[in-house]
């Protein structure tokens, strides 16, 4: 029974995901379907448009597994033996080292705005 | 039949790695990168085209839309938290999004690479469906865009969690805010590992990069001449 209600609520999430392709094509805006499609979600959920319950079990069985749906999108590196040179190397570094950069700033501006906030209220 | 070896394969490699992540605990263990790399010599050693490995392997791809959009339940559950951290959320996506938009062409300028691939770069932080078009759009090589998107996210998931220890960002909200801008849904799913907070906050932080990102992108490149 919750097995089902799990793949019931599984579909109800494509849905709102086809949706959220169906509203990227028909602007053709880059902004992905599954953004669009997020967004929509969380509006429904907001204004009880949707109640929490009709996607609950299906979007933490969803999440569980998240890091599994990457997985055919990065085996695709194999298309790319190129980056097993030094430039690729080096590329990967140039990338790392920028990644890094930005969990700085955007962990480091986002704690010390939280910070501050508390110490005035 | 391959198409179910392939999809078993897959799921198979993934459940294996997750135990053995979970018995080392390491951050080099993660599963998604162990798995990528399992399975990647696997379709090499047996000479399987990534076409080939798609034809079950893209029964699960199909489902990372659908997960995207499941990311809404963990925001509106802390949606009373975004609500009173509005400010903090939005400076620290911004920060973020300029950083990476900007560091990748200069560190790429500094070591002399061409203006393609530096354009190629521009979009990495953001999650791939919106990387890829963005890159079209500025001149960038999308599909080596991907693979860009890919390094950034394993970047944010290994190296990450000691950053952060490091430059003493320990809060959910700063932590979920690193983990979204700069590795996207990728980081996102590392930064469950910190609990629903910290992960509703990276997948805000990912939704609003990618909106952002989207417009800022491109007039990024327009602005400075790149």
């Amino acid at each position: 029974m919750k097995l089902l209600k799990i793949i019931i609520q599984i579909a109800v999430l494509y849905g709102i995901y086809f949706l959220g392709e169906g509203i990227r094509s028909l602007l053709n805006i880059p902004i992905p379907g599954s953004i669009i499609g997020l967004l929509l979600l969380f509006t429904a959920l907001s204004l009880r448009i949707i109640p929490v319950e009709w996607i609950e079990n299906g979007a933490r069985f969803i999440l569980v597994y998240l890091p599994l749906f990457f997985i055919p999108a990065t085996v695709g590196v194999i298309n790319y033996p190129d980056f097993l040179s030094w430039t690729g190397v080096l590329l990967a570094g140039i990338v790392s080292l920028s990644t890094l950069a930005t969990m700085t700033a955007a962990g480091m501006v986002s704690q010390y705005f939280q910070n501050k906030r508390k110490e005035v209220h | 039949m391959l198409a179910i070896t392939m999809f078993l394969l897959t799921i198979g490699v993934f459940l294996l790695m997750t135990r053995l992540y979970a018995r080392l605990y390491h951050p080099l263990f993660v599963p998604v990168l162990t798995s990528t790399v399992v399975i990647s010599s696997v379709l090499i050693l047996f000479q399987i085209p990534y076409e080939t490995y798609m034809t079950g392997g893209g029964w699960i791809d199909s489902m990372l839309g659908p997960a995207v959009v499941a990311l809404a339940y963990p925001i509106f559950r802390q949606k009373d938290v975004i609500k009173a951290h509005m400010v903090p959320i939005l400076l620290g996506v911004l920060a973020g999004l300029c950083t990476a938009l900007l560091t990748g062409v200069w560190f790429a300028k500094l070591f002399g690479i061409d203006r393609t691939v530096s354009l190629t770069m521009v979009p990495k932080s953001l999650t791939t469906p919106v990387a890829i078009p963005v890159s079209d759009q500025i001149g960038g090589i999308p599909s080596m865009t991907i693979v860009f998107t890919m390094i950034a996210g394993f970047t944010g998931i290994v190296l990450g969690p000691l950053l952060l220890r490091l430059i003493k960002v320990d809060q959910p909200l700063g932590r979920g805010m690193a983990f979204g801008s700069a590795s996207h849904a990728l980081g996102t799913s590392k930064a469950f590992e910190y609990g629903e907070e910290s992960a509703s906050m990276s997948s805000v932080a990912m939704s609003l990069s990618a909106v952002f990102g989207s417009v800022i992108g491109p007039l990024f490149v327009w602005l400075f001449h790149i």
